[in-house]
């Protein structure tokens, strides 16, 4: 156990030693997403430890991670996505500039999940079912192999549901947390550079 | 009855030519496929695990579930997935199920034409008729799309689809799913997803000049994916080094969260939401096993 702790924790060190070799040389708005960026797969990481049953649920903590979410989704986020800003050991790819409005609707997206996570944080955590529930269900709805807009829609609807928070929360916390996961996914998929 | 045969055996290698011609003499029925119930279900979960709506279907654009149009960029040309729903003209909707098997698990289409790889029909070939009959069904339940699929732009020598056939005589060599009995029921169900219907290898697996799976090196890397991305090693040694486990792989194949809290982009995070995503618990569960325990 000690030397699992050991390999753990120096596995830590060496990859935050990674992720700051990672951003030198970023300057300006550059290094500010950056960190950003590093601030919320943090706290994404300690929301998954919950989700998957990894370590103990604690709404305080569900609560202060997605309040970092928060804070850097919406506006916050895109702010620092000045047009052109590719310079030094930036990832980010020009698409964003030419679907801007999709950027801009992905980011909002971020900031309602978050704030719905945050409202359904004192909700029970469930236990995770087998797998998502949700998946077998929507693939084969409607009577056939793509029934109506289920690719469209992609998985759970989310695009036909209201943008309501607290409608948003009355969801399983995990599905919730999967959307969230997957809105950073869509983003990254499209606007980030593959390494 | 071994030893029976042990003695059988070298009388009948004597016989010559009689030997070969008892080889090859047909015996059976080939099974008719269309006297197989396919279960609509069970095809759709097929198909969404196999890639072909993700691949058939040109989100991006707007396009129709199923109707093609994805373009696929590479360095032989254009590829531009066709339509498959069940117009008569533009689809397979005039199909029957014995040319649809042969398409599938041969690449070889109704009118004896070799399909370019791009279509990934070598993990496909050791389908069973079950799963044919259960695929066959569930595109059925697609609609009509009368838009015709739009032809390949492939550059020279590409072009040239005959030559396909010499690739084949290369490089296809359909394989029946084999099972390993001495490992676990989700291994061998594992085993069957990555290098079946999942056709993992197809990104992370090098390819050749010719665009041929250096299949000695299955599952260790690829870089110049079309597009321009590239794909990690995925061998059992590599996801293990990079502090892979069970739980954290099949959590990623659902969310596409990785153990440090980063997020999958790039194909793969497609490849999340459009497919692994989609599958049960057991399924991913079973494809992280067969990974991480690797396939010695």
């Amino acid at each position: 156990m000690k030397l699992l702790v050991t390999i753990a924790s120096s596995a830590l060190v060496v990859s935050s030693v990674a992720g700051a070799i990672a951003h030198s040389g970023a300057t300006g708005v550059v290094k500010e997403r950056m960190v950003a960026m590093g601030a919320m797969g943090k706290a994404m990481k300690s929301l998954a430890g919950m989700m998957r049953g990894d370590s103990t649920y604690d709404a305080e903590t569900v609560r202060n991670s997605v309040a970092v979410l928060q804070s850097h989704s919406g506006e916050a986020l895109t702010a620092l996505f000045p047009k052109g800003s590719i310079s030094g050991p930036s990832e980010a790819l020009p698409a964003i500039w030419s679907n801007w409005q999709e950027f801009e609707d992905l980011s909002e997206k971020l900031g309602l999940y978050a704030t719905a996570l945050g409202r359904a944080s004192d909700k029970e955590l469930q236990q995770p079912a087998s797998g998502s529930g949700m998946n077998a269900q929507i693939m084969m709805g409607n009577g056939g192999m793509m029934g109506q807009g289920m690719i469209s829609q992609g998985m759970m609807g989310t695009q036909s549901m209201e943008p309501d928070p607290d409608r948003l929360a009355q969801m399983p916390m995990q599905a919730l947390f999967n959307m969230t996961a997957q809105t950073c996914s869509v983003c990254h998929t499209k606007f980030r550079v593959e390494k | 009855m071994r030893i029976w045969l042990l003695g059988a055996m070298p009388s009948l290698a004597l016989a010559g030519a009689g030997f070969a011609a008892l080889v090859y003499w047909p015996i059976g029925l080939e099974p008719k496929l269309s006297a197989i119930e396919g279960d609509v279900q069970k095809g759709a979960y097929l198909a969404r695990m196999s890639g072909c709506i993700v691949c058939h279907t040109d989100t991006k654009n707007g396009g129709k579930p199923l109707a093609g149009g994805t373009e696929l960029p590479t360095d032989f040309g254009r590829f531009y997935s066709p339509n498959l729903t069940t117009d008569a003209k533009a689809g397979i909707g005039s199909w029957s199920i014995e040319e649809f098997a042969k398409a599938v698990r041969q690449g070889i289409s109704p009118e004896g034409e070799p399909y370019y790889p791009s279509f990934p029909y070598m993990f496909y070939s050791g389908f069973s008729d079950q799963d044919i009959a259960d695929l066959w069904a569930a595109f059925q339940t697609v609609p009509a799309v009368s838009e015709p699929s739009r032809p390949h732009d492939m550059m020279p020598p590409f072009n040239f689809r005959a030559g396909l056939k010499l690739w084949r005589g290369l490089y296809f060599k359909p394989e029946g799913f084999v099972s390993e009995p001495a490992k676990s029921a989700a291994w061998n169900r594992g085993k069957y997803i990555v290098e079946g219907p999942a056709h993992c290898g197809a990104c992370h697996t090098p390819r050749n000049v010719l665009g041929a799976r250096k299949t000695e090196f299955a599952l260790s890397g690829a870089d110049q994916l079309p597009g321009g991305g590239s794909a990690p090693a995925i061998t059992s040694d590599k996801l293990k080094a990079n502090g892979w486990t069970v739980s954290s792989l099949k959590y990623a194949l659902q969310t596409g969260l990785m153990p440090d809290g980063d997020v999958f982009g790039g194909s793969m995070g497609k490849v999340v939401r459009n497919e692994t995503a989609f599958l049960t618990e057991q399924d991913r569960e079973a494809i992280a096993i067969y990974l991480l325990e690797g396939s010695n």
